[in-house]
């Protein structure tokens, strides 16, 4: 196979490419819109969702998620195929680098206070409480990796802008598994006070 | 009033067992509130302390500036029980 060097010449004056197959897709699958929801749940088999192995990766992408409660977490957890609720056994790790709008505070550093070593709680995704003012968020996303795997646990990966309710910026990095080689196929999102007031979650599958 | 649940865009009710679970957890998280501000506190205490802890070192002289400084870091949790208390401290002024 020949090598062909591209210039911005020879890609203005192409009159025809050739086709690249086999490249992998991200696939749209649901999307959740809040409205004073207590909670965001993703639950495979029902209205378009799918959580099972027709993907190896599932990518969940939440926007400018707000709460209704000030300096409430958001958090998730998974329901294994079968299980009684969101209660997986977790081990995790937390890390996160701050700067405050005054510039007066910034760093970066481990946060104990969110991380899991063989928790069931759900999973924090910010080491402060986001602002509940009318312009405060957190926005980021969530990977999930071969969630129907029986052989493996379920690892996940975070990682997610928050304004704090100090008038802060989190850059919050979550990581860790879910210790079961049970099929995860259900996850659900939630503040650990209030509601969700807005703000929504997408649900991508990819290939 | 009650909470829902947004399953798959779907909004389904709170079972009353659900809202009770709900109303212990959320109690939960506020019960500890004091208990979380106290330890960003004592987190940004300690970090500041540690930014000084060369000046303490046996081969340095601490001046009385630096000693009152870092008293009153060491001393800044005292008394701070409530979460405005620990939201309000006043920081002292590093020399």
């Amino acid at each position: 196979m020949s090598i062909v060097k591209l210039s911005n010449n020879g890609v203005k004056n192409a009159t025809a490419l050739g086709s690249i197959s086999s490249l992998g897709s991200m696939i749209f699958i649901k999307k959740l819109t809040a409205s004073s929801s207590a909670t965001l749940s993703f639950v495979d088999g029902s209205s378009d969702v799918t959580l099972d192995n027709s993907y190896k990766e599932y990518l969940f992408t939440f926007n400018n998620i707000h709460p209704e409660t000030n300096t409430a977490k958001f958090t998730f957890q998974g329901n294994a195929a079968g299980g009684s609720g969101y209660d997986e056994t977790i081990t995790s790790t937390f890390h996160y680098a701050y700067h405050d709008e005054a510039d007066s505070e910034a760093g970066v550093s481990y946060y104990g206070g969110g991380d899991q070593a063989q928790g069931t709680a759900f999973q924090r995704f910010s080491s402060g409480g986001v602002g509940n003012g009318n312009d405060e968020c957190t926005s980021g996303y969530l990977h999930l990796f071969n969630p129907s795997d029986t052989t493996f646990v379920t690892h996940f990966i975070s990682r997610n802008s928050t304004y704090q309710d100090n008038n802060s910026v989190n850059d919050n990095y979550v990581a860790g598994y879910f210790n079961t080689t049970s099929a995860i196929d259900e996850i659900q999102f939630k503040f650990d006070s209030g509601d969700i007031d807005a703000g929504d979650i997408c649900l991508y599958g990819i290939l | 009033m009650p909470r829902y649940h947004n399953i798959n865009g779907n909004r389904v009710q709170f079972t009353s067992e659900e809202e009770t679970a709900r109303d212990a957890e959320e109690k939960a998280v506020a019960d500890a509130a004091p208990a979380r501000a106290l330890a960003n506190l004592r987190s940004k205490r300690n970090r500041l302390l540690a930014e000084t802890d060369y000046c303490a070192l046996s081969d340095v002289t601490l001046s009385d500036d630096m000693k009152t400084y870092r008293k009153d870091l060491r001393d800044l949790p005292a008394g701070k029980d409530t979460v405005d208390k620990c939201n309000n401290a006043t920081w002292p002024t590093k020399p």
